[in-house]
């Protein structure tokens, strides 16, 4: 487990799936933010050092693709992961994320391709 | 030209000839008469010719008769002198009193009247008294005054009969003159009046036939159009797509068009005259009863008979079977009597079997409309519970693996629930089942539940108790899948949906209209609602105000089944700012006579 303290904000309407993500992202030595819909992700953006974003796509209200593009305009340095349940995202969706991949695809792959996002920084 | 004018011509036709007729007639009348008065002229100079003639004889026989005496003196030559004498007077005066005789013959006349006198005084007479007195009268000079005074008479004879010839030569070329003239006349009112028939009568003629010249064309024009007309009817007959048989008005076939023929398998020939039961020979799809023809039904009712006809089977001369949907009208004369019969049928085998195929296809259409949810409802326990097996694999307190495994757990079961829903759209039962209305409209919202949030719209329930219903649960499903899909993409963003369940008890509608016990199923929107000009098409197959994300067979497909199950399905809608929304109710009853084949 790499041992660094980058800040990772979560994103995820689903509340066991969300604190099943903190707590192995913490285990992986992350410090972890969470926020169950988009309009509180984005303040916790705006306010918090966040290093990292792990997106879920499908949300009520508004979604991933959209959460997005509004953290794009405020830090458009922070690289961001986009979960999603579903395979076949819209290309202009995928266009504006660093990463994405679909969820079940196991804790070794969201673990690796949050690392690779963060490697540059760390 | 109608017919009075037509008729007058014929008059004037046959009078002008009888008016010409009367006016040649009229001429040579007076032609006739003026030659027949020459005539009477000519014939006066004869009798006055042949009255000298007469005078003449007599004057010889009295010259005779004396000189016989003179010569015998015997008194018996006599005898024909006086007998002339006796006459002559008379003679003459005759002929004075003849008509047409002129000065010049008066004067004649009066001469030969003086010279015989003057003759028979001067010298008969007294040769007579000298012979009777014994004396000689054979002396020359006394002869000769006798011839002298008697050359007179003579001469004043001749002059008579020349004159009177002369008058009658004159008299004759004045009949030629007369003739020939008449002739001319009479030629030349024959070329006239002939020539003015003739030109009248061309005239008249040539009015009526250009009027039988009209009346052809128009004729003629008439049957063109007719023929042109009863062509196209054929024709239309010949190619039209639907089985055409026309019966008289007892039923007897008279014509087949080509698909009728097709779909009987019966040839014209054939079917000519039959009654249309032997060859339209039709039976209930399920009953395998014989089901009343069209054409029996207009003849019993005598009006239009639709194509009301379900799961009519047509059973053809070979005897395969054909799916038909048929219809009759009665043809009326003028007078309103039905005078024949008029079939259409068609095979709607190929209709039924894309029937079907659609109302497959749209089954799979709700499932894919469902992918949204299978996949996140799925993919996102799965992500769950996959992580926090990594997490227990990784080493974790015996605490911390009992709240893993009580996570894992819950998601587990959100699988399991979505599964069952998921079956539950599939697995068909064979006859209906007691189906609760109140559970399974939870287990299609849970279903639904991520593309409702996807969308937006907040979904509000009204089902306060279990409401159970027969019916093929599979299918309800379906219907309720596709109303609430609809209610949720016309609520649209921050719309709302309220899904109501309540029971409806028997009763007799003010209409007397018998409603059954059962259930109502209502879902509302708070969407713009749906134009009235859009309204009628709800319900037609491949209608859709989705563009390419609507198969437009939702609505068609759910009211099939739902009017299978014997329920109804009504939409009322409003486009009203204020109150904008749409009610789409369904009504299913609690022990619904099910329609086999009530699509």
């Amino acid at each position: 487990m790499k041992q660094n303290s980058n800040l990772v904000l979560c994103v995820d309407d689903e509340r066991i799936g969300l604190e099943v993500r903190k707590i192995l992202l913490e285990r992986a030595g992350y410090r972890v933010l969470t926020a169950s819909d988009g309009p509180t992700g984005l303040a916790i953006f705006s306010a918090e050092p966040v290093e990292a974003v792990v997106l879920d796509y499908s949300m009520p209200g508004m979604h991933g693709g959209e959460i997005a593009i509004q953290m794009r305009q405020v830090k458009p340095q922070v690289p961001i992961l986009l979960l999603s349940a579903y395979i076949g995202l819209a290309p202009e969706v995928t266009a504006v994320v660093d990463l994405y991949m679909t969820k079940g695809e196991g804790a070794p792959v969201l673990l690796e391709k949050l690392g690779s996002l963060l490697q540059p920084v760390s | 030209m109608n017919l009075s004018q037509f008729n007058n011509i014929l008059r004037q036709v046959f009078v002008l000839p009888v008016v010409a007729l009367l006016v040649v007639a009229g001429a040579l009348y007076v032609q006739i008469r003026g030659s027949n008065v020459t005539v009477n002229l000519i014939q006066e100079s004869d009798a006055r010719i042949s009255q000298a003639t007469l005078l003449s004889k007599l004057i010889v026989d009295e010259e005779s008769g004396l000189r016989g005496y003179e010569t015998t003196g015997d008194t018996r030559f006599l005898q024909p002198f006086y007998e002339a004498e006796s006459h002559l007077q008379t003679e003459i005066q005759t002929l004075d009193n003849m008509a047409g005789a002129d000065a010049d013959q008066k004067h004649d006349i009066a001469d030969l009247r003086d010279e015989h006198q003057t003759w028979q005084d001067a010298f008969a007479l007294p040769v007579i008294a000298t012979v009777r007195g014994g004396g000689q009268t054979n002396d020359v000079d006394l002869n000769l005054h006798g011839k002298v005074l008697m050359d007179n008479v003579r001469h004043d004879l001749t002059d008579i009969i020349q004159k009177a010839e002369a008058s009658r030569a004159r008299r004759i070329a004045l009949w030629h003159r007369q003739v020939h003239s008449m002739l001319l006349v009479l030629l030349a009112l024959a070329l006239g009046m002939g020539v003015l028939i003739g030109l009248f009568t061309r005239g008249r003629l040539h009015a009526v036939s250009a009027a039988y010249r009209g009346s052809l064309d128009i004729l003629s024009r008439r049957a063109e159009e007719l023929y042109q007309s009863e062509q196209q009817l054929r024709t239309t007959l010949e190619s039209i797509g639907d089985g055409v048989i026309t019966c008289d008005a007892e039923g007897r076939i008279q014509m087949m068009n080509p698909v009728a023929r097709e779909l009987t398998g019966w040839s014209q020939t054939e079917a000519n005259g039959r009654q249309l039961e032997e060859i339209f020979r039709i039976v209930n799809e399920t009953t395998r009863e014989p089901v009343e023809t069209p054409v029996a039904k207009v003849r019993r009712l005598d009006k239009i008979v639709g194509m009301a006809n379900h799961h009519t089977i047509l059973l053809r001369k070979d005897g395969t079977e054909l799916d038909i949907s048929d219809s009759g009208a009665p043809i009326h004369d003028k007078a309103g009597h039905t005078i024949g019969i008029v079939l259409v049928f068609r095979d709607i085998t190929m209709e039924r079997k894309t029937q079907e195929a659609l109302i497959a296809n749209e089954k799979l259409a709700v499932a894919g409309r469902l992918a949204a949810t299978i996949a996140h409802e799925i993919h996102n326990p799965l992500d769950s519970v996959s992580n926090l097996l990594y997490l227990m694999r990784n080493g974790a307190s015996p605490e911390e693996s009992v709240h893993f495994m009580d996570m894992a757990e819950q998601e587990l079961t959100r699988v399991t629930q979505i599964s069952r829903a998921m079956l539950g759209l599939y697995r068909e039962s064979k006859a209906p089942v007691v189906v609760d209305l109140k559970e399974m409209l939870e287990e299609i919202l849970l279903l639904m539940e991520r593309r409702l949030s996807d969308l937006g719209v907040t979904i509000t329930t009204e089902m306060p108790e279990p409401i159970e219903v027969c019916a093929f649960p599979a299918e309800l499903r379906q219907v309720f899948t596709n109303l609430i899909t609809n209610a949720a993409e016309a609520a649209g963003v921050n719309g709302k949906v309220k899904v109501s369940v309540a029971p409806r008890s028997a009763s007799v509608e003010a209409n007397g209209q018998k409603l059954q016990a059962g259930a109502t199923v209502t879902i509302a929107d708070n969407g713009e609602g749906i134009p009235d000009d859009v309204q009628p098409h709800l319900f037609q197959p491949f209608f859709t105000t989705k563009g390419e994300n609507g198969t437009g067979l939702g609505l068609w497909v759910s009211r099939g089944i739902i009017n299978k199950h014997g329920g109804t399905i009504t939409v009322v809608s409003d486009t009203s700012d204020a109150l904008h929304g749409t009610w789409v109710s369904v009504f299913l009853a609690t022990n619904p006579t099910i329609n086999a084949g009530g699509d």
